[in-house]
């Protein structure tokens, strides 16, 4: 599965690569994509073969690695032309899931493919988003039992976000649940659905009451993150992302169920608790990033946890049987959008200073729109108990209703410019211990560090950054022990595996995605991209696109 | 003594005739220096290669008031990148000095005074007797929809709850696609009512007798502002504030003229933007 297991740890039990060995690291194979794009995901491998899937055009690749190189299969899906301009932050993928003999992709246009996996035959196919209204997928599905669960991109074109379910050997859609609206699209019970922060139930109309007449229609909430799963409790947890449109002025409340962390019934899709953490966004901190789920100490009680580090730059741990907050610790002292969260209402205490509002200019928010973290996962490692996080630093300026131009059609929109955190670094690679909020060391990096997080019982983490560094460090104190300097940047996750007895460590490369929309796109204007051109002027000085799959070993 | 004075005078006169010549040749300089402009090679009726488009009359009309030679620079606008990379790739490294056509108080360049507002429309079959005059009139509910991507009525059909049964549009994202395309959507009924910008498309309005064009007022009825209506200027670099005035004179002295352009081309005026709700950097 995309992360590893089900938890999402990207830990990695093989220790044959240690802090010893790992500096006579060397490149075993490589391969094109054959996409020049971002490549947010990670390869699979099952037995001998070894599943990927590049960025748009979304090529799925089985390689036997047996014979190595060796193409086992391409799926080539239809190119549908109206979806690349709705995707708001390069045409990426992050990856397929497999099961039961299936390899699940989804493609950017909307559509779910179930590939045979000895073939690459196309045995299902599912709609599950559509372009012309906005809407795209770039997620990785999660597979549980006969749950094909399959989450929506889209938030720029006020989609309304939800997650579905497909039956794995049918393709049938068996429910789909919305971020927003009356309780029967959202399958709550507003008798038992708990709110986590109040530890009640959400009532009637919870998200209804919460939005200005018909708004919640364009709610946002897109479900594009990493999807978790304990089958101790069958809950399936995922994040929503940012109400429909920026502008905070223009929806009034708190905009639920946008920017909450969910918990639901992979059977029934039913809600079983949801806390909302950014209440009335204004600075698009979507909350899809990962939920970690780990089991930890929690005043002498081992409890089960859901560890997240938010887009708004907080880590929250939550008791992921009913959404009670637990800790709430700044992972970036450079967090000023909010004091602090509120451990009884489980509320940030907003700075009203760095709110965004209609016709207001905002200085130095940290974070940026593109957070302390975004999509780029964390491993948590159950050696240390420290989750493993590549981060962004970075904090911006806001300037309400500029206007501008569209080759022959002028507009009104809030220009964002974002720049380096303090220090003047834009990126970070942090061991940090969730319970405490004590981050044990850190590395600094020039740019964002926009790809995931590995971490192995060899007592070696690996990440890549966005000028193309793969490197290998010591979990213990941070050290680099090794680092090779791929064709692209990284934005993708580093995998171990192993085959006929030796360990391997693979990662995609190919930059990308937000944080390298400029070089992506070709943009050069400092407010393109949401503002994030200007942010990575110099990358491409450094690097350049190119989707390559990269594999390591060590002799 | 007198003299004396004659002398000085005659100093004077001759110091003021050698300022005066050297004034002179300044502005002969001045004059040979070409007025060079970045232009959209294929976009009508924007620009063209030909210099059809009213921004070329436009163009023409100021250099010769400045008693410049006008050159062009031709890249389109609607490449990779679209707009901003044409800014950034074309004016910003000096390929030429001026863009015609940006929203007065885009804060990417430095622009000129205003010389133009106009502003969104709705389009539709004068047959359909359609009773749609702002973006709250409901019968917008119950058609079709055409409008251009990441444009104001993007924004207001999203406010509404109307975006996700639109058509959009890629005129401003593809090269060589002419802006009539959005009538003729209207006319073969691929669309109900286009939401467009109205000098983008009333230079082919008299092809098409049977549709009909009505004003999109500014509004606030969502409790938030909308803006159609945009007040219109040219692009210079950012520092280059000699052009900017040079540029502010010429437009002040041909006002009649530059009119007469626009209505060459079926651009409809309108006052400019006092009516507007935002005007220039966040103020209200």
């Amino acid at each position: 599965m995309p992360g590893g297991n089900y938890s999402v740890w990207r830990y990695s039990k093989l220790d044959q690569i240690n802090t010893e060995n790992v500096k006579d690291m060397h490149v075993a194979w490589t391969m094109s994509t054959g996409a020049l794009r971002g490549h947010e995901g990670q390869p699979l491998v099952v037995g001998n073969m070894m599943y990927f899937e590049s960025a748009y055009p979304n090529y799925v690749y089985a390689v036997d690695l047996n014979n190595i190189g060796k193409i086992v299969w391409k799926f080539e899906p239809k190119k549908d032309p109206n979806a690349p301009p709705v995707a708001c932050c390069d045409v990426v993928n992050r990856g397929v899931a497999y099961s039961d003999g299936k390899v699940i992709a989804d493609a950017l246009d909307g559509k779910v493919y179930a590939l045979n996996a000895k073939t690459g035959k196309v045995e299902w196919e599912a709609n599950e988003a559509d372009p012309k209204v906005g809407q795209t997928l770039t997620g990785a599905p999660l597979i549980i039992r006969d749950h094909v669960i399959v989450g929506v991109s889209g938030g720029e074109f006020g989609v309304r976000g939800y997650v579905t379910s497909y039956d794995l050997q049918t393709g049938k859609r068996q429910w789909r649940a919305y971020s927003t609206g009356p309780d029967k699209g959202m399958l709550f019970d507003p008798e038992t659905t708990i709110n986590g922060a109040t530890q009640k139930p959400v009532g009637k109309d919870s998200s209804l009451k919460t939005w200005k007449g018909d708004e919640w229609k364009q709610g946002g909430g897109t479900t594009w993150g990493w999807y978790s799963y304990d089958p101790k409790l069958n809950l399936l947890y995922y994040g929503t992302g940012n109400p429909g449109t920026w502008n905070p002025s223009q929806r009034p409340g708190a905009n639920k169920w946008s920017m909450t962390i969910e918990a639901r019934n992979p059977d029934t899709g039913k809600a079983v608790w949801v806390y909302q953490m950014t209440p009335h966004d204004g600075w698009d901190y979507d909350g899809v990033n990962e939920m970690v789920l780990a089991e930890k100490d929690y005043h002498g009680q081992e409890t089960p946890v859901l560890i997240h580090f938010d887009r708004n730059g907080f880590a929250y741990v939550l008791n992921r049987k009913n959404g009670k907050l637990l800790e709430a610790h700044k992972y970036d002292p450079s967090v000023n959008w909010a004091y602090k969260i509120d451990m009884k209402t489980g509320k940030p205490e907003v700075n009203p200073a760095k709110m965004t509002k209609a016709g207001v200019n905002v200085k130095d928010i940290c974070p940026a729109s593109e957070g302390d973290k975004d999509e780029q996962p964390t491993s948590y490692d159950p050696q240390t108990g420290l989750i493993y996080a590549p981060l962004n630093h970075i904090c911006m300026n806001y300037q309400a209703f500029n206007v501008k131009y569209k080759a022959g059609f002028p507009f009104v929109g809030a220009i964002v410019n974002m720049f380096p955190g303090p220090g003047g670094y834009r990126g970070r690679f942090i061991a940090f211990n969730p319970m405490t909020g004590k981050t044990e060391w850190q590395i600094h990096d020039t740019f964002q560090d926009w790809g995931g997080a590995l971490t192995t019982a060899g007592g070696v983490g690996f990440y890549g950054t966005l000028t193309g560094w793969f490197r290998a460090v010591d979990l213990k104190t941070g050290k680099i022990l090794y680092q090779f300097h791929c064709p692209s940047g990284i934005i993708g996750n580093p995998i171990a595996y192993k085959h006929d007895g030796k360990e391997y460590v693979a990662v995609l490369t190919g930059v990308g995605g937000w944080a390298a929309i400029g070089l992506a796109q070709n943009l050069h204007k400092a407010s393109a991209g949401l503002g994030a051109v200007g942010l990575t002027a110099e990358l491409p000085q450094y690097t350049n696109l190119g989707g390559t799959l990269m594999v390591f070993a060590v002799k | 003594m007198t003299n004396r004075s004659a002398i000085s005078l005659y100093s004077l006169l001759a110091l003021v005739a050698v300022v005066g010549l050297g004034l002179t040749v300044q502005s002969a300089a001045a004059a040979e220096k070409p007025l060079r402009v970045c232009a959209d090679p294929d976009y009508m009726p924007y620009s063209d290669q030909a210099g059809q488009g009213y921004e070329n009359k436009i163009a023409e009309l100021m250099a010769k008031a400045m008693g410049r030679k006008l050159e062009y620079h031709w890249a389109s606008q609607r490449q990779e990148g679209g707009f901003g990379n044409f800014l950034a790739l074309n004016l910003d490294k000096g390929l030429c000095d001026v863009v015609m056509d940006i929203p007065y108080g885009d804060p990417e360049e430095l622009y000129t005074n205003s010389y133009y507002s106009s502003s969104y429309v709705f389009i539709y079959k004068k047959s359909k007797h359609y009773d749609i005059t702002s973006m709250d009139s409901p019968q917008l509910k119950h058609v079709k929809v055409g409008y251009e991507l990441d444009t104001p009525p993007q924004t207001g059909l999203k406010l509404r709850g109307l975006l996700n049964t639109a058509v959009q549009f890629h005129i401003a994202e593809k090269p060589h696609v002419s802006p009539k395309t959005m009538l003729e959507a209207v006319e073969r009924g691929k669309v109900d009512v286009m939401i467009t910008w109205e000098p983008a498309v009333g230079y082919y309005m008299h092809e098409f007798p049977g549709l009909k064009m009505v004003r999109v007022p500014n509004t606030r009825s969502t409790g938030s502002p909308e803006e159609y209506l945009f007040t219109m200027a040219m692009a210079v670099r950012k520092g280059d504030h000699s052009l900017k005035d040079e540029l502010d004179k010429a437009i002040a002295s041909h006002k009649a003229q530059i009119q007469q352009i626009l209505e060459d081309y079926n651009v409809k005026l309108l006052p400019s933007a006092n009516g507007s709700l935002y005007y220039g950097n966040g103020n209200m």
